[in-house]
C-alpha cells in the first residue's frame, strides 16, 4: 500500500498535469514537480513495485528509449518518458502510472541520482561527448559520476558501449556489466584516458591505455554501423537482459528525424545538437536545399563555440539557408570554410528560399521541438 | 609563408578554440598573405620556426600532459623569446603563467607569463565582454573556468571586465607580455573579434597590414557585442 502522503501527492499531480493539458501543455514537467514537492522520496517509492530501465548518455536517448520501451511491452504493460522529459520530474511524472516496466531515459547529470533512487534492473549507458558545456563543465566530470554510481548499484546491471572510453570508465568497477563493442569508432573527445589521465593510444577506433582500459576486451561484439543502427542493438541487448525476444528497427526510427509537409514541400528534420550528431548529420544523406537552425537556449548548450570543432565540408556546393536566433554564429563559421548561405530571421523565411521539393533541416534542440512537435 | 601552429588541438579542444587558427589563416588570406596552419599532437615534436602558436582550453588531465609535453625542450619558450606571437586560452593561459593548482599540488607553468592560477571556489561560466587599450571597441567571448588568476609585475592585464569574471580578481581579464597574449575568453575570441585576429596577424609580420572589410564579419562581430548583457 502506498502511504496516504504518497496517494494524495500523486492525486494532487495527476490534478495539476490534467488542468495543464487543459491549458494545452504536456503536463509532465508540473505534474512531476508536484509530486516530488510533497513527497521527496515519490521516485523511490514509486520505483519499488516496478522492473526499471534507464537509458541516458549525449546522443540517442529518446529514440532508444523508445526501441527499448516497445521491445519490453512484449513482457508488459510499460510507462515511459514523454519525449525529451528526462529530468527528475519527468521520471517523476512516468512513475505515477501502474505499469509493471518502467523505461526511462534520464539527463546525464542526474542519472547517478536517479540509479541510487530506483534501484533500476538495466541502465542502458550510449555515449558520452561534448555538449551543453555550460552546464556539464567538463564530459570527465559527468564521467566521475557516473563511475562512483555505477560500482555502488550492485543489483543493476549495465550494459556499456564501450567503444566510447567515458563509458567503460563509468562501468570499470561495476558488479554487473555487459561491455558492448561495435569495432571501435574514433572518439571526438577522447584523447586523454579517463581512468588514469594518460594519452590513449588510438589505432584504427580501437583504444587501449597502459592503465588496462581498452574497448577490445568485450562481451558481446557487433559490426560497424551508424549510431541509428548501433542503438537498435544496444535496445535489444538490454531486451535480452530482460528475456524479451529482440525486434527488428528500421535505421529511420532511431534517428531523430521527422518529414513535414510546408505547402508544397518536405522539409526532413534531423536534431543536431552537439559536435558528435552534426558530425552523424552531416555524413547522412543531405539534400540539395539545406536549412540550419541554431538556437543558444539552456538546453541548445548557450555557447556556440563548438561549431569550429566540426567540418562542414559536406555541405559545400548546396543551397544554404540559416536561421534561428545565432543564426550568424553558423554563418560566419561557414563563411570562413569557404561556404556561403543565406541567413534569415524564421524558419518560414527560410522554407520560401528554398528551390526543389525536398529540403534538408538541420535544426538545434528548441527548434526541433518547436517545429516538428 | 606565414606558419601559424595550433598546439595540441585533441588535447587543448574543448571548448571549439581551434577557430582561432582558422580564422587567422582566413584573414590572412583576405590580404593576399599566405598563411599555413599546422596541427601538432602531443606526441609531435613543436616547430621551433612558428610564427603564431595557440594554445586552447582543456580538461584537467589533458592540461597536465600538454604542459608536460610543452616543457620538454622548451621549444615554445624559445619561439617566444625570439618574439612569436603566442595566444593563449583558459587552460593554455594557466599552462604559460608561472604557476597553477592542480586538485593535488602546485605546478609550475611555462613562466612565459608572469600569473599565477588557484582553484576558485565557483565555476565562472558565461558571456563576457572587455576592453582593451589595443581596440576601438570591446571584446566579446565566452567564459568556462574556476581558476583564478592573479597578475604579477611584469605583465599588464589584457583587458578589463565589462561583464562576466575573466581571471576572477581584480575586474581583469588575461595578461600580456610581449606578443605573449592569454585570456579566458573563448568564443573563438577571433572568430568573435576581427579586430584581435588582425593585431595577431600585424605582431607575427612586424609591418602594418591593409585594412580589409570582411562584411559578415564584422556583421557578426558587432552583433555580438550588442547581445551581451
Amino acid at each position: 500500500m502506498a502511504s496516504p502522503r504518497l496517494t494524495i501527492a500523486i492525486f494532487l499531480a495527476k490534478s495539476a498535469s490534467m488542468a495543464s493539458r487543459i491549458m494545452g501543455n504536456k503536463g509532465e514537467t508540473i505534474s512531476g514537480r508536484i509530486l516530488l514537492a510533497l513527497e521527496p522520496e515519490a521516485i523511490s517509492l514509486l520505483a519499488r513495485k516496478k522492473q526499471v530501465i534507464l537509458i541516458s548518455g549525449t546522443n540517442g536517448k529518446t529514440s532508444t528509449t523508445r526501441a527499448i520501451a516497445a521491445i519490453v511491452r512484449q513482457l508488459g504493460a510499460v510507462t515511459t518518458s514523454g519525449s525529451g522529459s528526462n529530468l527528475s520530474w519527468g521520471a517523476a511524472h512516468a512513475l505515477m502510472s501502474k505499469a509493471a516496466y518502467a523505461v526511462l531515459e534520464i539527463d546525464e547529470l542526474h542519472l547517478p541520482t536517479v540509479i541510487a533512487q530506483t534501484d533500476p534492473a538495466v541502465v542502458l549507458l550510449l555515449n558520452l561527448t561534448r555538449d551543453q558545456l555550460h552546464r556539464m563543465h567538463e564530459v570527465k566530470r559527468v564521467s566521475d559520476r557516473w563511475h562512483v554510481e555505477c560500482t555502488e548499484a550492485s543489483n543493476t546491471v549495465f550494459v556499456a558501449d564501450i567503444d566510447d572510453p567515458f563509458i567503460n570508465y563509468a562501468v570499470a568497477n561495476a558488479t554487473n556489466v555487459v561491455r558492448v563493442s561495435f569495432g571501435g569508432r574514433p572518439h571526438p573527445d577522447g584523447a586523454v584516458c579517463p581512468r588514469c589521465g594518460s594519452y590513449l593510444k588510438w589505432k584504427s577506433g580501437n583504444y587501449s591505455c597502459t592503465c588496462g582500459l581498452t574497448n577490445k576486451i568485450s562481451d558481446r561484439k557487433f559490426k560497424k554501423g551508424s549510431a541509428a543502427m548501433r542503438n537498435a542493438i544496444l535496445a535489444n541487448v538490454v531486451g535480452e537482459v530482460l528475456d524479451a525476444k529482440p525486434m527488428k528497427f528500421k535505421e529511420s526510427e532511431l534517428e531523430r528525424t521527422i518529414s513535414k509537409a510546408f505547402g508544397d514541400k518536405t522539409a526532413h528534420f534531423r536534431l543536431t545538437k552537439n559536435p558528435a550528431s552534426w558530425t552523424e548529420a552531416l555524413q547522412a544523406d543531405i539534400k540539395k536545399d539545406v536549412i540550419l537552425v541554431l538556437n543558444a537556449r539552456q538546453v541548445d548548450g548557450i555557447d556556440t563555440s563548438w561549431l569550429w570543432d566540426l567540418s562542414f565540408a559536406p555541405l559545400k556546393g548546396k543551397r544554404i539557408i540559416v536561421c534561428g536566433e545565432r543564426g550568424l554564429d553558423i554563418a560566419y563559421r561557414l563563411h570562413v570554410e569557404g561556404i556561403e548561405s543565406t541567413v534569415v530571421d524564421t524558419f518560414d523565411q527560410a522554407i520560401v528560399l528554398t528551390k526543389n521539393k525536398e529540403v534538408s533541416v538541420l535544426s538545434a534542440y528548441t527548434a526541433f521541438f518547436e517545429l516538428v512537435m | 609563408m606565414l606558419e601559424i601552429i595550433r598546439i595540441h588541438n585533441e588535447l587543448l579542444g574543448t571548448y571549439g578554440d581551434r577557430g582561432n587558427a582558422d580564422v587567422l589563416k582566413f584573414r590572412a588570406g583576405l590580404r593576399g598573405i599566405k598563411a599555413k596552419v599546422t596541427d601538432i599532437s602531443y606526441i609531435d615534436a613543436l616547430p621551433k620556426e612558428g610564427d603564431i602558436y595557440l594554445l586552447g582550453g582543456a580538461e584537467d588531465a589533458a592540461q597536465m600532459l600538454s604542459l608536460t609535453a610543452l616543457k620538454k625542450g622548451m621549444t615554445l619558450n624559445k619561439a617566444a623569446d625570439k618574439g612569436a606571437v603566442l595566444l593563449a586560452i583558459c587552460a593554455g593561459f594557466q599552462i604559460v603563467g608561472s604557476s597553477y593548482v592542480t586538485r593535488d599540488e602546485q605546478v609550475a607553468g611555462l613562466g612565459l607569463l608572469d600569473v599565477s592560477t588557484n582553484p576558485g571556489d565557483k565555476r565562472l561560466v558565461g558571456d563576457i565582454a572587455i576592453e582593451s587599450e589595443f581596440f576601438d571597441v570591446p571584446l566579446t567571448g565566452f567564459e568556462n573556468h574556476s581558476g583564478v588568476t592573479t597578475l604579477g609585475t611584469d605583465v599588464m592585464p589584457f583587458g578589463t571586465v565589462l561583464s562576466g569574471n575573466g581571471n576572477g580578481i581584480n575586474g581583469v581579464d588575461g595578461a600580456i607580455s610581449g606578443n605573449v597574449f592569454g585570456t579566458y575568453l573563448h568564443g573563438p575570441i577571433l572568430a568573435r573579434n576581427p579586430e584581435f585576429a588582425d593585431l595577431l596577424l600585424e605582431r607575427a609580420m612586424g609591418i602594418q597590414i591593409p585594412h580589409v572589410t570582411d562584411e559578415i564579419a564584422d556583421h557578426y562581430a558587432k552583433w555580438r557585442r550588442t547581445v551581451i548583457k
